[in-house]
């Protein structure tokens, strides 16, 4: 910067060109993750040619990218607010589970249809908002809140088919999945219908920009009238129902009702939305970028696999993908506390 | 420290310690032969790992930070330490020079990971429960990179663990070293410069910087000593199943964190005993045990400890808040 | 000449805090359409009766009158409603809304139409309101990130008109402007100005808070002046010069025991520190000064001046960007306070609260914060120095505590004060930064703390000494330095028998 070496610039002045050339790097790093997305696909087209740029493989990658979109919504807003979500793996596990049991299938007599599926969802929506009713009446950190209600809905989950998997019979349950529209999957429909959902929730209601004002600066909102804790439960809540609509998809896809369809699934979601430029601090960023964020997972994931690394990588890539995505990101005053 | 702080744990003490007795007598009624002596031998023997684990947790959570990359870091030292082991499978080497070869490794690659993930903390200002997140990640998967399966250390390598069947008493070995440890650190916490430094960190940390305390040394010094009993945990852990798993350590994050707010350190820092981590970790591993022998369902267990640490973390909340933005 | 209206009238207002009194009896009025400044040194009471008038903290007592009607607003949100805003000093909009969007934020309720937001009409809203200060080029739909700081100033006030307009009696409001002008450059202000001019055409009324008493006389209609929480004087700006506002503003000057003159020493030529071209960037520059051993040296001037920070960056709390710190001959560059210490230089912070004390800790514990190296033994510190210590501590400074073991925060605030002065003491460093070592104290423990740093010099150390006004400052040094937006605007040398006055230094400071 050439304006650092004059001498006539008052404070004032260096002041407001240090926060311009911020902005400025700011506003080039709002196209990174898009940037990041094409040279992947690049990559991998040049490495394995036609084999992952084809159709059969972009619906596939559309349909793997179903779950990890719908999680990844819900924890949206709750790195929005700077909270953070640890319940993930366990509220989509138990989600799962419970529309296994709720629905036709092979170990019980109940069958609720689409009742069941609702009831499924409903039941991530309760814990949702528990856990935001228990973040902001007792002061408890968000991390330690979720991280407490993974290990319970795990546990719940488990206790709800007791070791033994129940298998859905429900027929149009079990050919959902398989179906298409327009060559999309009705699943990866089903998962955009809650991504318009969710966009219009941010961009056009009194809540979303709520929500931006408290993972800015509380101090604002509180000065102006609004609810601070509100904003926080309803924000939890309504993660716990995109986790709720993760879940139901999840036992539908694999025909069965088990804790696994949550297992892993929070890392990619976490990586996803970081890379999609919304910061962890909060206040920054939103739905169009996680859906980036997590086409960048579903496709790194995707071509990963199909270049045979192993398995067992690949959470291990995920965790090193956040911590290089938080520290380009993250804020760095000399005065910053972090705990 | 000051005598505010000494009625408050002993208040804390006290509590546990009722608690503790509750819960035997619970327990006993469930199933009489909780308290047979083969059953008491158990309980004490499982309890080392958790104890070692929460004794390196405790000074993290006294700093207000958090470590949620235990359980995996000893899964990986787990799998480490059993791995090179089996690289002396038809060695001439006497079985205490493995041992030591094994140690040696496992230890220094513990101690290094904790310095990493203390230097990305505190130079490059990630948060600690998002940095050990990510950590938590890349050890399981390193862990199961080593071995994707549990490993049997064969017969012959057996004299290399025998040391863990010294007892005294009921009491093992293992366990002695354990309640050795939390005592050195009782010390340390109370009496050096250093360990006055963590409490005044994990008071006000601005404070603590503004009149001269090395923050930084602090930090990097409590998550790599962390990580050392992490370790420690998984040598214990192996020497007493005779075998390896990569996924040995899931369960020790949720338990360590759990002892260490049941001993009554509140999670923001500042406040708290060491030595009551001790009684925290008996009230976990009672639970545990107790839930085993009584046959409760495993599944219950989760939702159990979900709930009581809860419960531990909203009693022993400083409710006149400091920060009152808690996020 | 046209009559002007009474808007607003404040009567024989105080406000006392622990002890401390902020605000002594003071009166206030304001016209419709016109604009009052508002000037006087830091401590001289201007924010906290605009804080008062907003309605975020209550007077102690007197009566406040808007449009003849008694007024006691209970939060900012009824001042509001009465049809007054504030425009404060620290920037309250939400950078990724836009500017629309932060003008109507909090009400968006009123465009709401079946549970979403008709935006098309809230731009429109927000455009008549940009129009309206006579500011429509500013386009709401940006975001105002994307803008500058004179933008966001504008969009600022847009937002307080917004609020209050509705709600003003006649339309009319009262906007309280504090400090406006500190992140603006030259070519910004002019701007500012006019859209206040063109506020006041409309029949507003705004109140102008500044240290820049420059500023002020050039937008003012009127001028109050403040000192030491009193009314100084008031007059219209024909009647205002230069020279009568610092008559003015200096305080009362007090009496030579209270600052212990009889003991202030010569000091030593011996250099300790030295600080050559030394800038920070965005916080101050060209900073050049001396500290001799056995030396007060005060610096002066207004928040934002730049002495805190230069403060900062000696303490080795923050960085420099540019030129040497060389200490005790050695050339310095501090990334933490603990390498300062190691040098031997201390800071006693600004803020005792948060960066003082150590809240849960006891009072023999924080103050062996600082030197729990040197009380070790083979790496043990034994119960028995740290009690040693505090109990000498506590009766070298007469700190008033039930016992060495009581909470700290259970001291009262000149007590604490006293805590963390023997931290410093205790930890032998030997060149010392006072940041406002007496805010918040009481007049007794004031006198007891001067006294206590007369000691300290005399047993050898060196001070950098932030006064919480310029009669300390020049009261209690040796030499003095004056600064002003981040530069030094100049010097003084305050021996004994030739102190300087207060007016004199008062024009370098605003």
């Amino acid at each position: 910067m050439t304006v650092k070496n004059n001498a006539s610039l008052t404070i004032t002045e260096e002041f407001a060109a240090k926060v311009k050339t911020d902005n400025q790097k700011e506003r080039l790093m709002k196209w990174a993750p898009v940037g990041v997305l094409v040279l992947l696909v690049v990559v991998f087209s040049v490495l394995k040619g036609s084999s992952f740029f084809s159709t059969n493989n972009f619906v596939a990658i559309l349909n793997q990218w179903s779950l990890p979109l719908l999680v990844a919504l819900g924890l949206t807003f709750v790195i929005m607010i700077g909270s953070i979500d640890l319940s993930i793996d366990g509220t989509v596990g138990m989600v799962g589970s419970i529309t296994a049991i709720c629905v036709a299938n092979s170990k019980n007599t109940s069958n609720m249809g689409m009742a069941g599926l609702l009831l499924a969802v409903a039941a991530a929506v309760v814990i949702g908002f528990i856990i935001g009713i228990i973040h902001v009446k007792f002061k408890i950190p968000s991390f330690m809140v979720s991280f407490a209600f993974m290990n319970i809905c795990v546990g719940i989950g488990m206790l709800s088919y007791s070791g033994k998997p129940a298998t859905i019979r429900d027929p149009f349950m079990t050919a959902l999945p398989k179906a298409s529209f327009l060559g999309v999957p009705v699943i990866t429909w089903i998962a955009l219908v809650v991504l318009v959902i969710c966009y219009y929730i941010q961009e056009c209601t009194p809540f979303g920009r709520h929500v931006y004002a408290v993972g800015t600066d509380e101090m604002i909102p509180r000065a102006v009238g609004i609810n601070i804790n509100h904003v926080k439960i309803k924000v939890f809540t309504l993660a716990g129902f995109c986790y709720g609509v993760a879940g139901v998809i999840g036992a539908l896809r694999l025909g069965q009702g088990q804790i696994a369809i949550g297992t892993g699934q929070m890392f990619p979601a976490q990586a996803a939305v970081v890379i999609g430029g919304t910061a962890l601090s909060g206040g920054k960023g939103g739905v169009i970028n996680t859906v980036v964020g997590t086409l960048i997972m579903t496709v790194l994931i995707n071509g990963l696999t199909m270049m045979g690394v192993d398995p067992n990588i690949k959470t291990g890539v995920q965790g090193l993908i956040i911590l290089v995505a938080v520290i380009l990101t993250i804020r760095r005053g000399s005065t910053v506390v972090s705990k | 420290m000051s005598k505010i702080k000494i009625n408050k744990s002993h208040f804390a003490t006290y509590f546990s310690l009722a608690v503790i007795v509750c819960l035997i007598i619970i327990f006993t009624i469930m199933e009489k032969s909780f308290l047979n002596g083969s059953n008491v031998n158990n309980l004490l023997s499982d309890t080392a790992p958790l104890m070692v684990m929460a004794a390196g947790m405790t000074p993290v959570i006294l700093l207000g930070s958090i470590d949620l990359s235990v359980g995996a870091l000893c899964s990986v030292t787990n799998v480490l330490v059993v791995s090179v082991i089996m690289n002396f499978k038809d060695s001439i080497y006497t079985d205490w020079f493995i041992l030591t070869v094994a140690l040696a490794v496992t230890f220094i690659f513990s101690i290094l990971a904790g310095i990493l993930l203390g230097v990305i903390h505190v130079k490059l200002k990630v948060p600690s429960f998002i940095a050990s997140l990510a950590f938590m990640s890349i050890w399981n998967s390193a862990a199961l990179m080593i071995s994707n399966s549990p490993i049997a250390i064969p017969k012959k390598l057996w004299g290399t663990i025998n040391w863990y069947k010294i007892s005294v008493g009921s009491a093992g070995l293992p366990l002695i070293i354990a309640v050795l440890l939390i005592v050195v650190y009782f010390i340390v916490l109370t009496k050096t410069p250093i360990g006055r430094g963590i409490y005044a960190v994990g008071g006000n940390e601005r404070a603590a910087r503004m009149s001269g305390i090395s923050v930084d040394k602090i930090k990097i010094i409590v998550f790599a000593i962390n990580s050392f009993c992490a370790s420690l945990g998984a040598v214990f852990l192996m020497a007493k199943a005779k075998s390896c798993a990569p996924t040995v350590g899931d369960s020790f994050t949720l338990m360590a964190i759990s002892s260490v707010v049941l001993g009554g350190t509140a999670l923001i820092g500042g406040n708290g005993n060491i030595l009551n981590t001790i009684l925290g970790v008996f009230i976990v591993s009672i639970i545990k045990n107790g839930m085993n022998i009584a046959s409760i369902n495993v599944y219950w267990q989760k939702v159990v400890f979900g709930v009581i640490l809860l419960l531990a973390i909203a009693i022993n909340a400083d409710r006149s808040a400091r920060s009152s933005i808690v996020k | 000449m046209a009559e002007k209206k009474l808007l607003f009238s404040a009567r024989n207002i105080t406000k006392s805090f622990h002890g401390t009194q902020a605000l002594k009896g003071v009166d206030l009025d304001v016209n419709e359409g016109e604009v009052v400044g508002l000037i006087g040194e830091n401590g001289a009471g201007k924010s906290t009766f605009m804080k008062i008038i907003i309605g975020v903290q209550p007077q102690s007592s007197g009566e406040m009158f808007l449009h003849g009607k008694e007024f006691k607003p209970h939060d900012p949100l009824l001042a509001n409603a009465a049809g007054i805003g504030m425009v404060y000093q620290e920037q309250s909009l939400i950078t990724n809304l836009t500017v629309g969007q932060n003008i109507f934020f909090g009400k968006e309720k009123e465009f709401k139409q079946m549970g979403f937001i008709n935006w098309k009409k809230m731009y429109a809203e927000a455009a008549k309101i940009l129009d309206e200060i006579g500011c429509n080029e500013i386009n709401p739909r940006k975001k105002v990130i994307d803008l500058n700081f004179a933008t966001r100033q504008m969009v600022e006030i847009a937002k307080v008109i917004n609020v209050t307009q509705k709600a003003g009696e006649d339309n009319k409001c009262l906007i309280l402007l504090d400090e406006p002008t500190s992140v603006l450059n030259e070519g910004e202000v002019k701007r500012l100005f006019e859209e206040v001019r063109k506020l006041t055409l409309k029949g507003h009324s705004v109140i102008f808070v500044s240290h820049r008493l420059d500023e002020v006389l050039e937008i003012s209609d009127r001028v109050y002046v403040y000192k030491d929480g009193e009314n100084a004087g008031n007059m219209s700006i024909e009647e205002a010069t230069e020279a009568k506002m610092y008559e003015m503003m200096v305080g009362h000057e007090t009496t030579t025991e209270y600052y212990h003159l009889d003991k202030q020493i010569q000091p030593d030529d011996n250099v300790v520190l030295e600080a050559r071209d030394l800038g920070c960037w965005g916080k101050f520059k060209h900073v050049s000064l001396k500290l001799h051993k056995g030396e007060i040296l005060g610096l002066c001037g207004v928040v934002g001046s730049g002495k805190e920070e230069i403060c900062s960056v000696i303490s080795g709390d923050q960085k420099a960007s540019s030129g040497e710190l060389i200490v005790k001959g050695r050339k310095v560059n501090y990334s933490a306070p603990a390498q300062a210490l190691k040098d031997r230089i201390l800071m006693i912070p600004m803020e005792r609260m948060t960066e003082g004390v150590v809240r849960g800790l006891s009072v023999e514990d924080n103050i062996a914060l600082s030197n729990a190296k040197l009380l070790s033994n083979h790496g043990i510190v034994s119960k028995k120095t740290v009690a040693a210590q505090a109990e000498e501590w506590i009766e070298k400074l007469q700190i008033k505590t039930s016992g060495r073991d009581e909470l700290v925060i259970q001291l009262s605030g000149g007590n604490q004060q006293k805590v963390v002065f023997a931290r410093a003491l205790a930890s032998e460093a030997d060149i010392v930064i006072l940041n406002h070592p007496t805010r918040g104290v009481d007049v007794g423990a004031k006198e007891e703390i001067y006294g206590l740093i007369r000691d300290m010099v005399a047993a050898g150390k060196a001070i950098i000494l932030l006064g919480d006004t310029l009669d300390e400052c020049i009261s209690m040094s040796n030499r003095g330095i004056i600064m002003r937006d981040g530069i030094i605007t100049g010097e003084f040398n305050a021996a004994v028998d030739s102190k300087p006055t207060q007016v004199s230094l008062i024009s370098m400071m605003v």
